[in-house]
């Protein structure tokens, strides 16, 4: 279990760094076409804004933010996008993931279009990520184990 | 002015091989990840440097940038792993 | 057989006289019990208007602000103010500034903000000019043939309250060349310093006194507290 630093400079200074990470993270994933991201990166920026939390403020503040079922939902959100947005394509007539196909949804003409259907996988590429990469960070940092079956397990061993 | 920025670039580089010499020779884990921020702040420039070469400096400044922030974060966890250990 | 009449008479008046002490103790307990219960509404409703009118406040100010600056930050970062790259931006500073507003404005006082903004604004040249004062004097220090360095560490007890003020504090003495924060526990500071003329620079408190104005700390009235203070005791007199 990652109890909470004692440190009130590196708590503060995460407080308040982490809103501006993320919009940063958003950033990248934005304008992915526009100058070195994509959905990748900013989804590896948004786990260690995530990680970043989770070292400063404990497991018990984040546990509000990001609850297991919420991490879980993500994940496989990003891959739901990202392959929905080919079926979609592939009802709507021309191959998996040939995206001038939405420009019939959407209204615009071709180019307009493909780039559109790319910001969308990139979008679902970004969640997955950083559910991934918040998730490993934490089995590796507590060895797998849940902080509510630690608790039982200390109070086990306390009343041994 | 090239030459100045490329000049100087090479001499961040030697600064980073003496720096390296702490981080694979160096007593301990504290020396190394010392070591390893240092090398993560030379870093920073040189791709700067690089980006002014190449005439693209509004590209090299994300990646500068999140260089930056993760390197940070790199630090606060070893810390944090540190701490634990004991 | 008077006599067993006047025992049966007694008896009944002892029982009489036990049953009125039950009944008398009884009523003194409702009567405590009744008091204490109303001194606990009492404060529990103090508590909550309090509370309340805190949060309230706090809550939708702390999320505006934060939407705006992350706007701002949005729009330094991204050079295309098209309309379908600003509202990308807009969608994803909501989405960020409701997730984390409570992290950036965790302990506020309400309507302070904009004097606290002019005031660290102000702060900044003059923290600057000390850097660069300082500065000179450690390469003097660093580059005399013998370095007549004399490494001290100093503990002082800090009269600032709140946590972002220590944090400014430390922040400013790590910048400023020769002096380094080592450490802050709980309201004392840990410096390490590189020689006795800086340590005794940084034993002024000018620095101290500097943050404590930005942040109108230690030894200031605020008229904000007192407006909230004065409606909120005109609340309870009504309710009295």
């Amino acid at each position: 279990m990652i109890g909470k630093s004692d440190d009130i400079i590196i708590k503060t200074i995460a407080r308040i760094f982490v809103p501006f990470l993320q919009l940063y993270a958003l950033y990248v994933i934005m304008h992915g076409h526009y100058s070195p991201g994509g959905g990748f990166q900013g989804g590896v920026i948004l786990g260690a804004s995530m990680a970043l939390l989770l070292i400063t403020h404990g497991y018990d503040e984040l546990k509000r933010r990001l609850p297991e079922g919420a991490l879980i939902f993500l994940g496989s959100l990003g891959v739901l996008i990202y392959a929905g947005i080919g079926l979609i394509c592939l009802l709507l007539g021309g191959n998996y993931l040939d995206y001038s196909q939405l420009s019939v949804i959407l209204g615009v003409d071709a180019p307009h279009a493909r780039s559109l259907g790319i910001l969308g996988v990139e979008l679902g590429v970004g969640f997955t990520v950083m559910a991934i990469m918040y998730s490993i960070f934490f089995d590796i940092s507590t060895g797998g184990i849940l902080p509510e079956d630690q608790r039982r397990e200390d109070r086990a061993e306390g009343e041994r | 002015m090239n030459i100045f920025f490329v000049a100087v670039g090479m001499g961040l580089c030697a600064l980073v091989f003496l720096v390296l010499y702490r981080a694979i020779f160096g007593p301990g884990v504290f020396n190394r990840i010392a070591a390893i921020s240092a090398v993560g702040t030379k870093t920073l420039i040189i791709l700067l440097i690089i980006g002014y070469v190449y005439n693209r400096v509004e590209m090299f400044i994300d990646i500068s940038m999140v260089y930056a922030l993760l390197n940070f974060i790199g630090c606060i966890a070893a810390a944090k792993y540190l701490e634990m250990e004991r | 057989m008077e006599v067993t009449l006047f025992i049966h008479a007694a008896d009944d008046a002892f029982r009489i006289l036990e049953n009125a002490k039950t009944q008398a103790v009884g009523l003194l307990d409702t009567a405590t019990r009744l008091t204490s219960e109303t001194r606990w509404m009492e404060e529990k409703k103090l508590q909550t208007i309090l509370k309340g009118a805190h949060e309230a406040r706090s809550g939708v100010q702390g999320f505006v602000i934060t939407f705006v600056m992350l706007m701002v930050f949005w729009a330094l970062l991204s050079g295309k103010f098209d309309a379908f790259h600003l509202s990308l931006g807009v969608i994803c500073s909501l989405i960020v500034a409701y997730l984390s507003h409570d992290l950036l404005f965790a302990n506020v006082r309400v309507g302070d903000g904009r004097v606290i903004a002019r005031r660290f604004l102000a702060y900044v040249p003059w923290l600057l000019r000390e850097i660069i004062t300082s500065n000179f004097y450690v390469a003097y220090l660093a580059l005399s043939p013998k370095m007549p360095i004399d490494p001290q560490i100093m503990k002082f007890r800090t009269k600032l309250e709140s946590d972002i003020s220590w944090v400014m504090l430390a922040n400013s003495i790590t910048l400023t060349p020769g002096t380094v924060t080592i450490d802050i526990a709980d309201r004392e500071f840990m410096v390490h310093a590189l020689d006795r003329k800086i340590a005794a620079s940084l034993d002024t408190g000018e620095m101290e006194d500097r943050v404590a104005h930005i942040f109108m700390e230690a030894d200031h009235i605020y008229i904000q507290d007192v407006l909230d203070v004065s409606r909120i005791f005109a609340e309870l007199k009504r309710g009295m």
